[in-house]
């Protein structure tokens, strides 16, 4: 990634940052979900198992990873806005993205 | 193979770049088809919401008689410099911005592209949804002839393809134009909702006399908790956009949830009364490319050029894009027509797309700023220092202490000391001018 070192954010701005459920704000969003495909998945659940601090957990804006009670991640493909952050940001490539099938997806309204 | 589905010129995508392709090249006269995954043209689309018509008025300049369905002219504009509790804001309106049609306008790409798309089709082009390419067919050459979707026996060839995919580049990078997927220092992730409210009472919160005016604000500061990126308010007919977007660096290294980050900037106590009482219609995300001119793709193969997003297009300081790639578009389909016209659909004949765009604002404006994404990049702190410097600043100024002014004037300069040093301020002031200057 970057050479630069990444200083921690200041503690009274990591305080103050809410803590938001984003199925409040995907419930408005419209998705012909294709129930027969996933157009997202985990490579390989190890190398998951082996990352920390996980980073797709946060950066996904749609938090279509989750971690399972056995720690594998879960992936909610069907939430997914398809802005494909996962496919370039997760730290060991490890996510195996496409793009849906024609005609599925989400659908924006306003856009 | 007599049976096999042929046209003149292949165009994948229904964004700006590909519409526009489209357009020219079916008025050249090619058959034309254009490739969409979505529902409908716009469907996969969003932005943060500034259109600029000059790019429209290019490729369409009966565009105004057309009806497009904008949503109001930005007649004011300017920035907003925001600390946690300050905004010191520098906002520029005139009556010049009131002529229309107007330079920008801000738009709901959900309903704009179905519209501009509409015009293609209209010049002749066939527009194919709820279809996906799913990889680029080629000769033993190694020639572009075609795409593959996900219809059964979807395959379609044309001497000429051009990739306005967007920013997830899958095609381009199979066509070999670029080497690797791109870093995410160089890519913003932007988070966005769209808030509906009466127009009465949107005109009445931002001082527009009517319908026909509308403001567009881009925010610094706070609103991305100092971190590179930018903010963004902008009204449209009945509703504000709404947004933050950083690098997607910034939310990988630090653990931020975008949504996190816009609901904070919703409630910043300058931003909040302005959305009091709307309601939440949309949300949703897009990445934006900002590699610059330095690491964008080649533009044209063997029967393929790329355009747009695809191509890393975009102009992030002056958050400008989809005139990038409407001018983009347009060029590619000349040098289209062009090797129809020659019988030549080499690389080498298709670079005429590339020198087209070195000559226009396209590439000399990318390649002006081709630093800015690294000088982000490299003073991490930039944005929220200055934008917390100026507030403080500003308060001192605009408050009468019963202190001699003088004092006032060396509290100020001693913030600034507290804070950078001259030498750093200098430093950062000359990067600065190097990011802009090119």
């Amino acid at each position: 990634m970057s050479e630069r070192q990444h200083q921690p954010l200041d503690p009274a701005i990591e305080a103050s940052l809410p803590h938001v459920k984003v199925d409040d704000l995907i419930v408005c969003l419209k998705y012909y979900v294709d129930e027969t495909q996933a157009h997202i998945c985990i490579k390989d659940q190890h190398i998951c198992a082996e990352c920390d601090p996980k980073p797709c957990l946060a950066f996904c804006p749609a938090h279509v990873f989750e971690v399972d009670r056995h720690g594998h991640i879960m992936v909610s493909y069907q939430a997914c806005i398809e802005c494909g952050s996962c496919r370039i940001a997760c730290p060991f490539h490890n996510v195996e993205w496409q793009l849906p099938r024609g005609g599925y997806g989400v659908a924006y309204k306003y856009g | 193979m007599p049976d096999r589905l042929s046209y003149d010129a292949i165009v994948v995508g229904g964004g700006p770049a590909g519409t526009a392709a489209a357009l020219v090249m079916a008025r050249g006269g090619l058959s034309v088809i254009q490739i969409e995954r979505g529902r409908f043209a716009g469907a996969k689309n969003i932005f943060g919401g500034v259109f600029y018509t000059h790019a429209l008025a290019d490729v369409l300049p009966d565009y105004w008689e057309r009806k497009p369905p904008f949503e109001r002219p930005v007649t004011e504009q300017g920035y907003w410099m925001l600390s946690p509790d300050s905004a010191l804001r520098i906002m520029h309106k005139s009556e010049q911005y009131r002529q229309e049609p107007a330079g920008a306008y801000t738009v709901l790409r959900a309903r704009f592209d179905p519209w501009f798309a509409a015009q293609a089709v209209e010049a002749g082009a066939l527009l194919i949804t709820r279809t996906t390419v799913t990889r680029l067919l080629k000769d033993a050459r190694g020639f572009v002839i075609g795409v593959d979707t996900d219809r059964p026996d979807g395959q379609v060839y044309a001497p000429i393809v051009i990739i306005a995919e967007g920013v997830n580049n899958l095609l381009t990078r199979q066509a070999g134009l670029i080497a690797s997927d791109l870093p995410p220092r160089y890519v913003a992730l932007s988070v966005k909702e769209y808030l509906s409210m009466p127009p009465k009472e949107l005109q009445a919160r931002f001082g527009l006399a009517g319908p026909r005016e509308g403001v567009a604000i881009d925010i610094f500061g706070d609103a991305t908790l100092g971190l590179p990126g930018t903010a963004f308010l902008y009204t449209d007919q009945a509703g504000i956009s709404i947004g933050v977007g950083m690098l997607l660096e910034e939310f990988v290294c630090h653990r931020l949830r975008p949504y996190d980050v816009l609901a904070r900037f919703k409630n910043h106590p300058v931003i909040r009364p302005y959305l009091e009482g709307s309601e939440s219609r949309e949300y949703g995300a897009h990445l934006i490319p900002e590699m610059g001119y330095d690491r964008m793709p080649r533009l044209a193969g063997n029967g393929v050029m790329v355009a747009g997003d695809a191509a890393g297009m975009v102009d992030a300081l002056h958050r400008e894009g989809t005139n990038l790639a409407i001018i983009a578009g347009k060029a590619a389909a000349e040098t289209a027509l062009a090797a129809h016209a020659q019988g030549d659909f080499s690389a080498d004949f298709l670079s005429r797309y590339r020198r087209d765009l070195e000559a226009s604002f396209v590439l000399k404006d990318m390649k002006q700023y081709r630093r800015m994404t690294d000088f982000l990049d490299s003073t991490p702190g930039f944005m929220g220092t200055y934008a917390n410097l100026l507030n403080d600043a500003a308060l001192r100024y605009f408050t009468a202490h019963g202190i001699p002014k003088r004092s006032m004037e060396r509290e100020i300069v001693s913030l600034l000391r507290e804070r950078r040093s001259f030498t750093g301020i200098a430093w950062d002031m000359l990067k600065l001018m190097r990011a802009m200057r090119g």
